[in-house]
């Protein structure tokens, strides 16, 4: 029997339970007001991919808008998610695995009945750049609307008229998600919203900032349409990104694990960023997933490039690569790139100081050769490469345990690959393995385990099931 | 394939491939003859190779032959001790030594031997006939014994005798079997270890191979010395 | 009942090298293009992808790259008289499969050819008389030149990313190459590879017989290059896995690294592999092909019908499907008319070893398939014909593609083939000996040829291809002499053994030897319809909207490898189609 002071206790307990509930849900369902960009309304129109196109209306739209609508999806790539491998532009059901279960991408093509032919442009405003669908309800993150919450009026409205009048329509159902009750509930979804990406912050790229014009489009192309922080911006354990342009020194540091890949830090670290690259390096890999010394690894990025960059002017790559090129080390800045000959000579000279040495003659040296240079735009550069010192090695691994190939591009056709080696290593191996290329020819990155490599095998194992 | 899953621990060194099947005559016999070249079964070993393709009195010819052909001396390892028998127990179950890639229609003719060989048997049919054939013969000169049964010189005898085809068999072209059976042999003892021969590339390090390498391009141009590193395999080991 | 597809403008058999070049070509005219290739598809991830690649034992033993014999293969006899038999276990030649085909499993040899080798009879008539072609030699001139030709060998040089060093630069002399070379436009792609050791001592032994070596044109890249396509190679690692097997590290030459890239983005390219062409489809008046009829993956009967049919599928399956399709009539020895099969041709190779003691590093397993260092003083012109007693030439070379002890140790004579004294002579041997070797050309005679065999068929049903061919005196005597020649330049660097295996008098072709894939002629090109089946387009005589590219339209062999003249005859055709052909279907040579 409960004393009475314990049940006044109680009864409080859950009366401010109540209470704070019903705070949380009337904070949630509260509408979210957003402003109307019909017509010529709006700003940035400067700088916006879309330019000065003008749109009256959903019926009528000018070819040049649909064309400049055709452009932003490409830089915002929407078909990397919205189309799957072997289906129709943009019917939507690729799964995207998320903490709490699979969810599957909309159809967003014109189908009046399974698509979104029955939006407005408000109605594809508030999803797009606000995470709000028609409904009131809101958007998973997975959709990246606080990065898209920066682009320009004019870009959405180019947008809207490319997906109403140049995408063909497609029947098919959107999938619902593969996340159970009680986490299915959509509701609290709007609290982060607000939190995370409140509509005060849907505004378009400050482009005033940046005094390099062609910094500020790398800038714009970088925060809002490129959504590169989604993959590359390190995140909360509530799950949004840490930073979303370079105000700090989060931003494009080097994001989570997607599909078995980190994404790197594309900050100027010497060791693990883009510090050592010039500008037109970094465009190269934009366009083509490969420079002179390295590549792009992972299917992640590689389907960026195949899908996006590729398809972008050359301009707007250089402009990308110009804005990256600004922002300084971040904070972590622990692993280094100090060019250093003695590996190469004992290495030439079939000096082995270890296994992790013979690892390395026997499974690597035939294209990343004993001086760990590769050869150019053909197999990359082990010696200061920005995956090999990344502070997290689970990329690294993977990579040696299961390869990696290039995109076929317009400009590079070769899709050059890496074999895996996770059939010939064993986990001490892979570890040995990589340690050595972490400390040898002037590279200087802290040790991995086997343990560490047990954990990314089991992961390629779940791949493979996956694919199937 | 499968072998690539085996792990490591499966590829010992096995000394002792000799099995003597229970209640075969003269087994005793055997086995004296064969410890001059073969050692037994002992703990190092307790699991020697069992063949599944090769019967017993085959196995016997095959281990015999191996031994005679490459022989264990200074020069380094012999064909038995590096596991070429079964090898060749293992090789004559693929699909290889069934004649896949081989024409196989007839008619089968005489022919010339700028030609081939132009029969219907394929090469596990023809070690096995041959050994057959081969073992008749001895039975027939030495008074009932088997290749294996005699002794050191009488066993080279008999192979160089093969070898140029002074044996004059019926059932098959003993030159022809000859070249076939050591071209096998050959195969076994420098193939990588994961086929069965070659154990601990031990044919690999006696010659200087080094083995599933295949990157030399910082010795092109080395005048002075060696090719220093020794070899690996398939499965990444060093020898 | 057949199935029949959607009609294109262009069926190509085969997706090899020249099928490669043929599709690039003609989707580049925007003709949309359907290949059938009968072997599987083929990249360098994950079919050569290192080290699995480097298995001896799959690769050369199991052959695990080249055509299985089991449902394709040829019957060979050495004479008019005999019966022929089939070509059971792969030996003397070894034909490719697959999309890459031999192109994927050759070495990496890149010559041209020399200005004379064009015009090979007219020029042995003029500097030793009619009477000097022995009667039945029926070699022809080229109804091409090296000049018209220029072009399209140094483009395909440059899509290969061939290495090696000019001789003659319009018509300058330039040094470090082949002095007596034709001109070329403009210096090669890449430089030469560093020499291994048996190249680096070949420039002294030549040198001091007053010979000219230059480095073998080698499409093995020597550092990493972008081809004219934007495809990408790799320098070349010397691996020593070139013959027989595909490349480890993009740097050898292939339909796969050199062309497929670009292709298979192409919308008017589409390839379908596990596709067996059984012939190709003529109208009633066999004067025009509708298509080509194939077995599908599942064995289904396919007709792809096309406006144009190329057939790329290597020399002696070209042939082949000519002779099983009624295209042209074939040739017949007794009476010496028809053209399809005449003048077959093939490659006179011979092989000097030698053996030195352990001071001397020379690695056999250090391989690159093309490089090396040769010399061409008993070739072309250079050759007084009269005083070596045969008609043509040859060139020796160092050579090392590689080895490995499965492909097979070479001895120092004496040592036996088992035992104990084996086991010391490989270890002597295997790294301490190299060979240099002499590649002979291989005249044509009215006796060897290639027709349809009378009792063997394939795995399809159809007649096996027969191959009628022997060693006649004139090649004989071609081993012979540069067998001797080389083994006089050898002897200057004081090997402690030599081993020369010149032809013998009487020698028979012996095909359970791996000589050499230079199976030439069958279907060859000419000015004159009744003593060549393909005019000088390559464009069948018979049947105009057949071209057949290939060393079938070699008239005869000359000394060099036969891959650089393929690739470059094939743009030729190519060229002659788009420009000529498109605009005005028909002959393009009214003889």
């Amino acid at each position: 029997m409960l004393g009475p002071a314990l049940k006044r206790s109680f009864l409080l307990a859950v009366i401010l339970a109540a209470l704070v509930f019903g705070g949380l849900l009337t904070y949630a369902l509260q509408l979210t007001e957003t402003p109307d960009i019909g017509n010529n309304a709006g700003n940035g129109v400067g700088n916006s991919v879309a330019g000065n196109a003008a749109t009256a209306n959903n019926d009528a739209a000018p070819q040049s808008l649909v064309d400049a609508g055709r452009y932003v999806a490409v830089a915002a790539d929407c078909a990397a998610c919205h189309t799957t491998p072997d289906g129709k532009p943009f019917a939507g059901g690729l799964p995207l695995a998320s903490p709490i279960g699979n969810i599957y991408s909309t159809n967003i093509t014109p189908d009046k009945a399974s698509g979104i032919g029955r939006y407005s442009l408000k109605d594809f405003d508030r999803a797009i750049r606000y995470g709000i669908t028609p409904e009131g309800g809101t958007l998973y993150p997975a959709m990246p609307y606080p990065s898209y919450a920066r682009m320009t009026d004019q870009d959405v409205r180019a947008l809207y008229a490319y997906f109403m009048h140049e995408v063909a329509p497609v029947a098919s159902a959107n999938r619902s998600s593969d996340i159970h009750w009680p986490l299915s509930i959509r509701w609290p979804l709007a609290i982060w919203r607000k939190m995370y990406a409140p509509a005060t912050a849907v505004v378009p790229v400050n482009l005033a900032k940046y005094p390099d014009p062609i910094v500020a489009r790398g800038a714009y192309l970088v925060q809002s349409l490129g959504h590169c922080g989604s993959c590359h911006t390190p995140r909360a354990v509530t799950l949004q990104e840490l930073s979303l342009d370079e105000s700090q020194l989060t931003y494009l540091s080097g994001g989570p694990e997607i599909d078995g890949w980190v994404a790197v830090n594309l900050r100027g670290n010497d060791g693990a960023g883009l510090g050592r690259m010039s500008a037109p390096e970094i465009a190269d890999l934009l366009r083509s997933a490969r420079n002179t010394k390295s590549a792009v690894i992972g299917a992640p990025m590689a389907d960026v490039v195949t899908h996006s960059m590729q398809n972008m002017t050359e301009a707007d790559l250089q402009a990308m690569a110009a804005y990256l090129k600004t922002l300084p080390a971040s904070v972590d800045n622990s692993t280094h790139y100090v060019p250093n000959s003695d590996t190469a000579n004992a290495l030439k000279a079939g000096k082995e100081s270890g296994r992790g040495a013979q690892l390395y003659v026997d499974n690597c040296a035939a294209c990343h050769r004993s001086n760990g240079e590769g050869s150019a735009k053909v197999f990359p550069s082990i010696a200061g490469n920005p995956t090999v010192l990344a502070g997290n090695p689970v990329s690294l691994i993977r990579l040696v345990l299961a390869g990696s190939e290039l995109p076929s591009t317009k400009t590079a056709p070769s899709n050059l690959g890496m074999p895996g080696f996770a059939w010939r290593l064993s986990d001490s191996e892979a570890a040995q393995l990589v340690n050595f290329i972490r400390q040898s020819w002037g590279n200087s990155a802290p040790a991995t385990s086997a343990e560490e490599v047990a954990k990314v095998r089991k992961t390629l194992v779940v791949a493979e099931n996956n694919a199937s | 394939m499968s072998e690539d899953q085996q792990s490591p621990s499966r590829r010992r060194l096995i000394k002792n491939l000799f099995f003597v099947p229970i209640g075969v005559a003269s087994a005793a016999a055997s086995v004296q003859v064969l410890q001059t070249a073969v050692a037994k079964p002992d703990d190092a070993n307790p699991n020697p190779y069992r063949p599944s393709f090769f019967n017993a009195d085959e196995w016997r010819f095959i281990v015999s032959a191996c031994d005679r052909l490459i022989p264990h001396d200074d020069h380094g390892p012999g064909a038995v001790e590096l596991g070429v028998p079964e090898f060749l127990d293992r090789h004559m179950q693929t699909p290889y030594a069934s004649g896949d890639i081989w024409y196989m229609q007839g008619p089968f003719v005489e022919a010339a031997p700028e030609f081939g060989y132009q029969g219907r048997l394929a090469l596990r049919d023809i070690l096995r006939l041959g050994i057959k054939a081969i073992d008749a013969y001895c039975a027939r000169q030495f008074a009932g014994k088997k290749f294996s049964d005699l002794d050191v010189t009488q066993q080279e005898t008999i192979l160089k005798a093969a070898e140029s085809g002074r044996l004059k068999l019926d059932e098959i072209s003993e030159k022809m079997f000859f070249n076939q059976f050591l071209g096998e042999v050959r195969n076994g003892y420098f193939s990588d270890p994961k086929y069965g021969g070659n154990k601990g590339m031990g044919s690999w390090k006696m010659i200087g191979y080094p083995g599933m390498r295949g990157d030399y391009i910082d010795w092109v141009e080395v005048r002075d010395k060696p090719y220093p590193i020794g070899p690996v395999d398939l499965a990444g080991r060093r020898g | 009942m057949a199935i029949v597809k959607d009609k294109v403008d262009a069926v190509i058999v085969g997706m090899g090298w020249t099928g490669a070049i043929m599709a690039k070509e003609l989707t580049d005219a925007g003709l949309h293009v359907v290949v059938l290739e009968r072997g599987p598809d083929r990249d360098t991830q994950p079919d050569f992808s290192y080290p699995r690649v480097v298995d001896e034992l799959e690769g050369s033993i199991h052959r695990k790259y080249l055509q299985s014999l089991s449902k394709e293969t040829v019957t060979i006899r050495h004479g008019v008289n005999d019966t022929a038999v089939p070509y059971r276990q792969m030996g003397s030649f070894k034909p490719g499969t697959g999309v890459g085909g031999a192109g994927s499993h050759w070495s990496g040899c890149h010559f041209r050819a020399l200005p004379e080798d064009f015009l090979i009879r007219s020029n042995m008539e003029q500097r030793y008389g009619k009477k000097f072609i022995p009667e039945g030699m029926t070699i022809q001139d080229f109804p091409v030149t090296y000049e018209e030709l220029e072009p399209h060998f140094d483009h395909f040089e440059y899509v290969c990313g061939t290495s090696g060093k000019a001789g003659v630069i319009n018509g300058q002399q330039s040094e470090g190459g082949n002095p007596f070379e034709g001109s070329r436009s403009r210096e090669f792609p890449l430089a030469p590879n560093p020499n291994y050791l048996g190249a680096e001592l070949f420039y002294k032994a030549a040198r001091e017989q007053g010979y000219h070596p230059y480095p073998i044109p080698a499409s093995n890249a020597s550092a990493p290059y972008v081809n004219p396509y934007g495809c990408q190679m790799g320098p070349c690692n010397f691996c020593g896995f070139c013959s027989d097997y595909g490349c480890l590290n993009y740097s050898k030459a292939s339909p796969n690294v050199c062309i497929m890239p670009v292709l298979r983005q192409r919308k008017g390219f589409e390839l379908r592999t596990l596709s067996q062409v059984l012939k190709v489809n003529l109208d009633s008046d066999k004067k025009r092909a509708t298509g080509v009829t194939y077995l599908d993956a599942h064995g289904h009967e396919c007709e792809q019908p096309a406006d144009l049919v190329v057939l790329c599928a290597f020399s002696l399956f070209n042939v082949h499907l000519m002779l099983l399709s009624g295209i042209g009539t074939p040739y017949d020895p007794v009476s010496k008319s028809g053209t399809i099969g005449r003048n077959y041709s093939y490659q006179n190779l011979n092989r000097v070893s030698m053996f030195f003691d352990d001071t001397v590093q020379a690695n056999g397993f250090i391989g690159i398939g093309g490089g090396g260092t040769v010399f061409d003083d008993l070739n072309g012109n250079q050759l007084d014909n009269a005083k070596a007693g045969f008609v043509g030439g040859g060139v020796i070379w160092a050579r090392q593609p590689g080895n490995g002890p499965v492909r097979g140790i070479a001895t120092a004579p004496g040592v036996p083939n088992w035992g104990s004294d084996w086991k010391k002579g490989i270890k002597e041997a295997f790294r301490h000996s190299f060979y240099y070797e002499v590649q002979g050309s291989c005249m044509a005679y009215d006796d060897a040829y290639l027709s349809l065999d009378p009792t063997y068929k394939d795995g399809y049903g159809r007649p096996l291809l027969q191959m009628t061919f022997d060693w006649h005196g004139n090649e004989i005597k071609g081993s012979q002499f540069l067998v001797g020649k080389a083994i006089e330049m050898c002897k200057s660097l004081s090997p402690l053994s030599m081993k020369g295996d010149a032809k013998k008098d009487g020698e028979h072709y012996n095909v359970t030897q791996y000589q050499s894939t230079h199976t030439c002629g069958g279907a060859i090109m000419g000015n004159d319809p009744t003593t060549s089946a393909l005019n000088r387009y390559l464009q069948s005589w018979d049947v105009p909207n057949v071209f057949a590219p290939g060393a079938n339209a070699f008239p005869q062999n000359n000394g060099y490898n036969p891959t650089g003249m393929v690739g470059a005859l094939t743009y030729w055709t190519a060229k002659a189609i788009r420009e000529m052909y498109l605009k005005n279907p028909g002959p393009l040579v009214h003889a």
